[in-house]
Parts: structure tokens; sequence; C-alpha cells
């Protein structure tokens, strides 16, 4: 039997802000235990929350990234269960009036996913469960969260891989989140039902929770339709349950209850007001936001003039992209400036990480002055690849490596003197050249590059080889 | 008549006796007559004699704060750093927060001197104390009589004279009502002119924390010295009130407009009535204007508040599982059933009574019959105050519909408690100042207590007018005699 | 969606008709969300005190009509962007305040998961 799969997701992106969402505590990663905490974050009796002004930015920009409606009013609930890892037994969350809505992340496909919406919250504390005891740290307690909602729009493993690499892009573009998935600084929950072909009803949903790889997705999506599928050729019922996918076995099995039932008692938080973004400021925002990165893959192609490949391999990580744009900036060509990033810089990185986070020793102002002698043809190519090499090595500039005697000696003058140079040393080579015999002409290319150290245009002096030798 | 704080502060500056000797007559009194009262849980001597100490230091280099080296009290759920603050529960046996809560911090930085922490019903849910998991403090006027709630061992302190002003909060009634029954003035300020970090909540749309006292200008003085708004309270608002508040309470009430619903007086004992009346009559003598006005949606008002006030409670209640501070359960056979006990075991019956409530009103199928509907009429509860004060300066009406029960007393449910609530939540749930003032005795011989409700930051008239009429209405109720005896 | 203030008195006067008792099963529930529990003493008098003040309470539930409304209010404090808390960093408080009410455990809040 065929069936439709009918799948949304939601996804949990903690935000790079420095302090917590409601108090003033750091954010950052690791530090001893509970030492990134205050009478707020750990919930004591008398605290109150005070909302951070960056979270509501960042998730607006994340809103006006992802297409979406700004809510210019908006407020916080409270959502009430009771989990040792949540201090205050509710989350403050958005329910029924979220910063952002109605948005769309558009596939290569060009079919578009919907957004249903965007609301901060904030993230709870971490268990540790070891011989007998847990271990409670609430480091991360209070540490700010998007949750974005898409509809459930999308239909293979595909579309749920796709899905979540270009949020994943577009969030780290917009500088609101590292999103490592293996950190948890983003976390996806699928949402899954079959259907037949062309029923406009949905089957029963599960969710699996807490996929921490994109390629993960891919795979739970594909274990769980099979898994549905099977269910219900044998006639059965899907049970509508939480479940979790064990990468280990590519399988999908429900989740030990979590005790609390699903009656939240969602109710407006008394303690924070009401607060509102003016139509003004979500432009100040909209303004702030970078070239989006589809934008920009298409400028590349499309003006830049990049193939398609070299295009996507640079403006898949920001930083890369920015280098990219600096280099050029400072008057380098596009087809030089492209080919050694690719070539040579991403040859010293072995690992996505280090593409994103690109930390690089020279700058582009300095990569610029070595991609202009290739332009201008002062040095060839592999010349430019083994000197940016050097660069990248020491962090020294170009004029480390490269004099500018080295550069008169090539110069149209020098490469001429040295052809006659070249000649009068090898009348033997010249003449069988006059006689016909081309490949002669080698032993005076070899003269020359030893010469110049192999930064001859070797076109440009075998055309100047031939008219000297006819004359 | 024992000297209020302003009589102190002269007396203090001109060294007829120092902060310390002061602090030890009020020590001397609660050993004395504490045990009996019940007023204080929790008490800081040792504290209170350096604090004392310090004032004196700081009255030395003159300039003090008019509240440095006065002794004083603080309700239980006022959170004091490194000193206990349990709400009356065994739920929060023990605990010591280890921050200071707004109000404490600018009455200590005035050299304020702690006697102790005060009484009060468990979490603040109740109207007599009696759900103090230390047992019901007593109406120092009649022992066998309760203090009113849930603000009962500030009243009584202050009542006593085992503490010159103390801080109460009032939720739907819990500083005005005690106040009204131990016979002193109590200010329910305005929604958001106190800051209420560290105010340990009960109902965060309705707390409030405010001054018990012996007089209307001791706590326009205590108000003065807590007002002001808090970067950690956003519900917290800088009003600007203009000058002292208590320089300006000698104004003439001549024209001032005073609305009396009859809303406030159904169901209202005779004897209160007739005094409350009374007092109307006395401001209509002396120029004040008298307008009947209606208030209909106040019917509705007392279940309204219990909807609210539960609902919030039964959120703001939920982390008392055990794990971080208070209680924990002895034996358990997992951390669900750990949580599970911990709060039943810790929780009073009036505690889970409301908690069970508030989660009945916002569970899913019953939110929009109850919670919703009752923020709809807390709106329009709202809407007729606001219309009322575009008329009257003030509205008057009693405190409560009945002097302090005998203690124990069990009424048939705890709906006819409740009731006791009727007079006073209306201004919680609109979020306007109202102050109770002593207005007469009944028969028995316990005070009445008038109350007086102003517009938003209207705390300046309303203060005003309780001056006028605790300076006109000369001597309504009987001195209490003892304490601390200055 | 109010009938009119006056309606509203007059509704409030009406009560009396509850819409629906609470059973017994609806408590445990309840209890169940509130992580409380009760002996069957304790529920039975309690679930004869719930009805009467679900009662109380059902006073509002039948005073209007409608209550599926939005219920903000149209002249609530609200605060704009500008005034909402900037995101500079506080130093947070030493390990041993937070854990000054409990024992901890290096630095942890410690519970066994289950004990005799
Ligand atoms: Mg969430
Ligand atoms: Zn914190």
């Amino acid at each position: 039997m065929n069936y439709e799969i009918v799948c949304g997701i939601e996804t949990h992106i903690e935000l790079a802000t420095k302090t917590k969402i409601f108090c003033g505590c750091t954010t950052e990663f690791g530090g001893e235990p509970n030492t990134h905490c205050c009478p707020v974050c750990t919930g004591q009796p008398g605290s109150l929350p005070i909302l951070n002004q960056k979270v509501v930015e960042y998730a607006i920009k994340a809103g006006l990234a992802l297409n979406c409606k700004i809510n210019t009013k908006s407020h916080m609930d409270r959502k009430n269960y009771v989990y040792p890892d949540l201090p205050k037994a509710y989350q403050i969350s958005q329910y029924d009036e979220p910063l952002c809505e109605k948005g769309y992340i558009e596939l290569d496909s060009g079919k578009r996913i919907g957004i249903t919406r965007i609301h901060i919250e904030e993230d709870a504390g971490k268990l540790i469960h070891e011989s007998g005891l847990t271990y409670i740290d609430y480091n991360r307690s209070g540490v700010p969260l998007i949750e974005i909602v898409s509809e459930p729009d999308i239909s293979s493993a595909e579309e749920a891989k796709e899905y979540a690499e270009k949020l994943q892009l577009i969030m780290r573009y917009i500088g609101i989140s590292d999103c490592k998935m293996q950190e948890g600084s983003m976390r996806c929950d699928v949402n899954l039902s079959l259907r037949k072909p062309g029923d406009p009803r949905f089957g029963v949903r599960t969710e699996i929770k807490n996929i921490n790889s994109l390629s993960f997705i891919q795979k739970a999506v594909m274990a769980e339709a099979e898994r549905q599928a099977d269910i219900l050729d044998a006639g059965g019922t899907v049970v509508q349950q939480t479940m979790r996918y064990d990468e280990g076995t590519n399988s999908v099995t429900p989740m030990r209850d979590k005790e609390n039932s699903d009656d939240y008692r969602y109710f407006p938080d008394p303690d924070i007001l009401r607060f509102c973004v003016d139509d003004k400021k979500v432009e100040e925002i909209r303004e702030s936001l970078p070239e989006l990165p589809f934008d920009k893959l298409k400028r590349y192609m499309n003006v830049l003039g990049l193939s398609e490949a070299t295009a996507k391999q640079i403006f898949r990580y920001r930083m890369v992209a920015e280098f990219f744009e600096d280099t050029l900036a400072e008057g380098a060509s596009v087809k030089n400036t492209a080919n050694l990033i690719v070539v040579t810089i991403f040859s010293n990185m072995d690992t996505e990480e280090e593409k994103e986070l690109f930390a690089i020793r020279i700058s582009a102002a300095q990569f610029a002055a070595l991609v202009k002698l290739a332009d201008e043809k002062k040095i060839n190519i592999g010349v430019a690849q083994s000197t940016l090499q050097k660069m990248l090595e020491s962090g020294k500039p170009v004029e480390e490596f490269i004099k500018p005697e080295d550069l008169v000696g090539i110069s149209d003058e020098a490469l001429e003197s040295l052809c006659k140079e070249a000649i009068d040393a090898n009348p033997e080579a010249a003449a069988n050249v006059r006689n016909g015999k081309d490949k002669a002409i080698n032993v005076m290319f070899g003269y020359i590059m030893k010469k110049t150290g192999g930064k001859a245009d070797i076109r440009k002096a075998e055309v100047l080889l031939r008219k000297l030798i006819r004359q | 008549m024992r000297a209020g704080i302003y009589e102190l502060a002269i007396r203090l500056r001109n060294r007829e006796i120092s902060a310390v000797e002061l602090t030890k007559a009020y020590i001397d009194a609660i050993e004395k007559l504490n045990p009996a009262i019940n007023a204080y849980v929790y008490l800081t001597f040792d504290t209170a004699l350096k604090a004392a100490e310090q004032a004196d230091q700081m009255l030395k280099e003159g300039d003090a704060p008019l509240l440095c080296g006065i002794p004083m009290a603080l309700k239980d759920n006022i959170c004091t750093d490194g000193i206990a603050t349990t709400c009356c529960s065994k739920i929060l046996k023990d605990f010591k927060p280890y921050y200071d809560a707004a109000v404490w911090e600018k009455l200590k930085a005035q050299g304020a001197v702690l006697l102790g922490k005060t009484n009060m019903d468990e979490f603040a849910m109740g109207s007599t104390s009696e759900t103090s998991c230390y047992g019901a403090p007593l109406n120092p006027r009649n022992t066998n009589y309760v203090t009113g709630g849930s603000s009962g061992g500030s009243a009584a302190a202050v009542c006593a004279n085992l503490a010159v002003y103390s801080l109460g909060s009032d939720t739907g009634g819990s500083i005005r009502q005690p106040a009204s029954f131990c016979g002193v003035v109590g200010l329910k300020p305005t929604y958001g002119a106190v800051s209420r970090y560290g105010l340990i909540a009960y109902g965060s749309s309705l707390d409030q924390i405010g001054p018990l006292a012996n007089s209307v200008k001791d706590a326009a003085i205590v108000f003065d010295a807590i007002k002001g708004g808090d970067k950690r309270d956003q519900t917290s608002v800088d009003y600007d009130y203009g000058s002292s508040l208590a320089e300006c309470l000698d104004r003439d009430i001549k024209g001032m407009r005073i609305g009396v619903a009859e809303e406030f007086f159904e169901g209202i004992n005779t004897e209160i009535k007739s005094k409350i009346e009374k007092a109307i009559k006395l401001f209509e003598n002396n120029g004040a204007v008298i307008e009947n006005i209606r208030l209909p949606a106040l019917k509705l008002a007392l279940p309204v508040y219990y909807i609210i006030a539960c609902a919030e409670a039964s959120s703001n209640l939920g982390r008392y599982d055990g794990i971080r501070y208070g209680y924990r359960t002895s034996s358990y056979t997992g951390i669900e059933d750990m949580i599970v006990r911990t709060r039943s075991e810790g929780f009073g019956d009036e505690v889970k009574r409301r908690i069970m409530l508030g989660t009945y009103v916002l569970s899913s199928g019953y939110y929009d019959a109850y919670y919703k509907k009752a923020c709809l009429i807390r709106e329009e509860i709202n809407r007729e105050f606001d219309a009322v004060f575009e008329n009257c300066d003030v509205l008057v009406a009693p405190t409560a519909p009945n002097t302090a029960f005998p203690l124990n007393h069990k009424g048939d449910s705890p709906v006819e408690m409740y009731l006791s609530d009727i007079c006073t939540v209306p201004v919680n749930i609109a979020g306007v100042p109202a102050i109770s003032v002593p207005c007469g005795e009944d028969s028995r011989g316990l005070p009445i207590g008038m109350q007086i409700i102003g517009r938003r930051f209207g705390e300046a008239t309303v203060l005003q007018a309780a001056h006028f009429y605790e300076q006109s209405a000369g001597k309504v109720i009987g001195d209490y005699e003892g304490g601390a005896g200055i | 969606m109010f009938v009119s203030s006056g309606d509203l008195t007059a509704a409030a006067v009406r009560k009396g008709v509850r819409i629906m008792a609470i059973s017994k099963t609806e408590i445990e529930k309840l209890a169940k969300l509130a992580k409380l529990s009760f002996t069957d003493e304790e529920l039975e008098r309690f679930t004869a005190e719930f009805d009467e003040i679900i009662a109380f309470a059902d006073t509002v539930n039948q005073s209007i009509e409608g209550g599926t409304e939005q219920i903000r209010s149209v002249d609530a404090r609200m605060v704009s962007f500008d005034d909402l808390r900037p995101d500079e960093v506080v130093p947070s408080l030493p390990n041993d305040k937070i854990l000054s009410n409990v024992e901890g455990y290096n630095g942890f809040f410690k519970v066994e998961r289950s004990k005799k």
C-alpha cells in the first residue's frame, strides 16, 4: 500500500544572546554546575522575570528571515508542568500571541514549507542520572530559545532534511544562533502521520522528540513512515504518542511517558507586561539583516557568474561569503578569488565546523593583494596558490614572499630580455626551432622558468621567443 | 497615646533615647507578650541590636532618614537575606533566602531595625491567620478572637506595641482586614506602587506590600519610604507623588467628593454599617460632598477574585517540590513520588484547596468558563471603578462585613469564610489603593474598620481623607494597654 | 460580549443553577496535575467542599455570555521594545549561595531517586 507522508517540524534554537531571557546571568556554555545562576533562573520564591530585549530582537530577525508577519503586540504565557529541570514548575513561553506568524521556507524544488509561528521561551536546566541519584545543574535554565513550528507541509524524508538544513543555514546567517545540533543549540521534533493519497483527512500522528543531526532527521522520518505503514498495512491503528529515534538501530520507539499529562494550563504571565514593537523598530531590524543566503546564492550565480558548484561552496558559510565579498571589494577578480578560496583555503579546513568558523590568519585586503597579482598576470595561478598557502601558515602578507624585484623580473621588458638571454645561451636550440624542430623551444622555457623561479608567464614568453627567434 | 514614628524620630534626634534603648524596650515587650500573642514567628534580636547600633551612628552623623532606628517587623513572606522566611508553611521550613526583598533593602538602607518576622496565614491564604503552621496569632484586644488575616501577625504586633510599624501584603484584603480587626491602620497601595521583588507570590496580579501602623501619618511615612519603581519588578511603576505624602496630610477636605456605593453595604453587620454611616456624616459635616454611586459588577468581585488569585497561586506554588529549598519528604519511591509527597505533607488544607481550585479553573475545558470569564469581569470592574473616579475623589466603605471572629470559628464551609473578604477584594481586582482606619467598636469591644478607596496612585488623597477622619473623629476605639510602653 | 452591567447584577442574582458537580475522578485528575495526593477520607471531604467552591465560582461562568474572546484588556499597561532589559551580563551568585538551602553535591542539586 502507498501512503503520503504528512510531516511538520518543531525546531528549538538557542539564541546567541549574552544573558539569559529573564535575568542577567551569562549564557556562556560550560562553567561549573550552578555557577551561572541567580534567584530568577533558579526559581527562588519572590524572584521576578525581566525580559531581555535582545531575545525579542533576535526572534524578530528570525521571523523576518523566514518571511513571517511580525506581531507588534505580544505577551508571555506560563506553561505549567512539574519536572525537576524546570525550577518554577512553569516554562515562560508564548501561547496565543507569538512574536512571529505565517512565514515559509522555499525548497530547491520551489515548494514552500509554511512556518506556522515563531515564539520565544526559556530553556530548562540539565539533569544527570547516575547510580540512583539525579544531579541538577541550572546553568542552562533560562537560556533563551525560539521555537519555530512548521506547517505539516513536508511530504518526504528528503524534504524534511532540506527544510532543517535551510533553516539552520538561515539562522546561522542572520547571526542569532550557532545552531549546533550535536551540542543541542538546535533541536528538532518531528510530527508525522500517513494518509492515503488524495485523502483530505490526517492520520494519527506521532512525535519524534529531540533529533540531533540533520541526517538523523531524514533517517527518522523514513523509519517512522515505514513503521506506521507496517501498522496500517496490517490493519492496525497508529497510537498517538511521543517517540524517540535511536541512531544505533535506526529505529523509532515510544518514549517512556513523561508522567505529565499534556494539560499545560497556559495563562498570561502576570509578572511580565505585554510588550509592543512598533513598525519602525521592525523596519530597523529588517534593515539590520544581512543579505539572506539564498538571495546571495542567486546573485553569485546570476550576477557574479560563478558556477553553481563554486557558488554553493562559498555561500554556505557566512564568514566565507563575507571574506569573499570583502576581497572583491578590494578589487580582486571574482574568478581567481573564488578559485583560491575553494581550492587553497578550503584544503586547510577539513570540517564543516572549521569552514563555519573560518578562522584564517590573513585579512581580505591581504588576500586581495595576492589575487590581484594573479589577476594582472604578474604571477601565475600555481604561484598564487603556493604563496597563499605560505601566507595562511604564517599570517604574513604577500610582500613577504614575493619581492617587488621578483615582479620587476618578469615585467614585459624583463621577460623580453630574459628571452633574449635564453636564446643567446642556447644557440643550438634556437637554431633547431628556426629549422622547424618546435619542441626545442622547451629548452628556452626551462631556462626562463629556472631564472624566474617559475614566476614567468609562459605563454607570453612563448610569443616573445618565437618573435625573437624569427628575427 | 503612644508615640508615633515622627515623635520617636524627634526623641532619637534629641538623644532622649537611643535606638539601642528603644530596640531593647521592644525586645523586652516581645519577650513578655509574644508567647501569648504569637505575633512573631521568628525573632531577630541580635541583628536588631546591631542595626540599632548602626542607626545610632547614623543619627549621630546627622541627616538620618525618618525611619532610622525605629523598630519594626516584616510579614513572613517578605524575603530577608539569611533570615528565615517561611510564609508560615511547613513546606518552607527553615528556608533562608539569599537575597533581600526590594522593600527590605530600602528600609535597611534607611536604618530600620528589624525585630522579627510576623505570623500569617500559610502563603497568605486565609482571613484569620489560623492557617499558619505556627498556630494562629491572637488578637491583642481580646485573645479569644482572631487577628484577621492574612497579615494577622503584622497587625497584632503593631496593635500590641511589639513593633512601631510593620509591613504586610494584601492580595484580597490581607493588610486592611487584620488592621480593622486589631484596630490599627493598614494601607494597601496601588498595584505597582511598591516593588514586589522578594515578596513570595500568592496571586501575582493582586499582591501588594503595604504598611500597618498606629496612625495614618505613620502609614504615610512608611509608604513614602518603600514606594517607587524597581527594575527587578516590571509591574512596578515609578510614579511621581510629588513631595512627601506624610507632609500633605493636613490639607482640607472641603469639597472632597466622597462616593458611597450601596453594593459595599449589602449584608454588612448593622453595627458596622451604622459606624461607617456616622463617619460619612462627619465628612459631610466638614464640607465633603457625598455622592451616591453604583458599582454593579462588584457582586461578582468575590468569585472573580478567588478564580484569579487561585489560578495564579496554583502556578506560583508549583515550585515547592522539595528540590531546591524547603521541606523534602523522608521516604519515596521515585522523584515524582517525592514531589507529590513533599507537597502533600508540606502544604496545609487551605493552600491545597486553593491550588486545586486554581488548577481546575485553568484546566482544559474549564479555562474559558472560569479563568477567562473572570478576567473579562475584572475588566468590567476596572471600568466601573474608572467611571466612579471621574466623579469621586475617594470611596468610603466598610473594611469587612464583620468584626473579628472567635478563634477556631468554623464556618459552615470554606465559602462562608471567603465571604468575609467581600469589601476588600474589589480593590485588589482594580489595583487601586485603599486604607483601613479604625472607626469604632462593636458591642463586644472589637474594633471596626472603615475603608477609604482612591483612584490609581491616589494615595495622597486616600491618606489625606483618612488622616482627616482620624484627627476629627476623636477617640473611636480604646487604647491597647501594654507592649513596649514608649 | 457583556450582556450589560445591569444584567450582570441580574445574572449574579440568578445564580443557583449549577452547571456541574465535580466527580471524585475529576478531583483525582486535578490532584495529579497539581502534584498533590489525598487520602480517601480527605478526598471525600474535599470533593464535597470543592463542589461548593465550584458552585461559587460558577456565578462567574453564568454571569456573562461568551468568554471566548481575547482576555487582554485594551488599556492594560504595555512596555515598549526600548524599555526591555538590555542584554548586559550581571554577575551570577556564587554556587554556595545557590545551594544554601539544600545539601548539594559537587555544586549540583541532588535528589535520591528513591529513599526508604
Ligand atoms: Mg517549546
Ligand atoms: Zn539568573
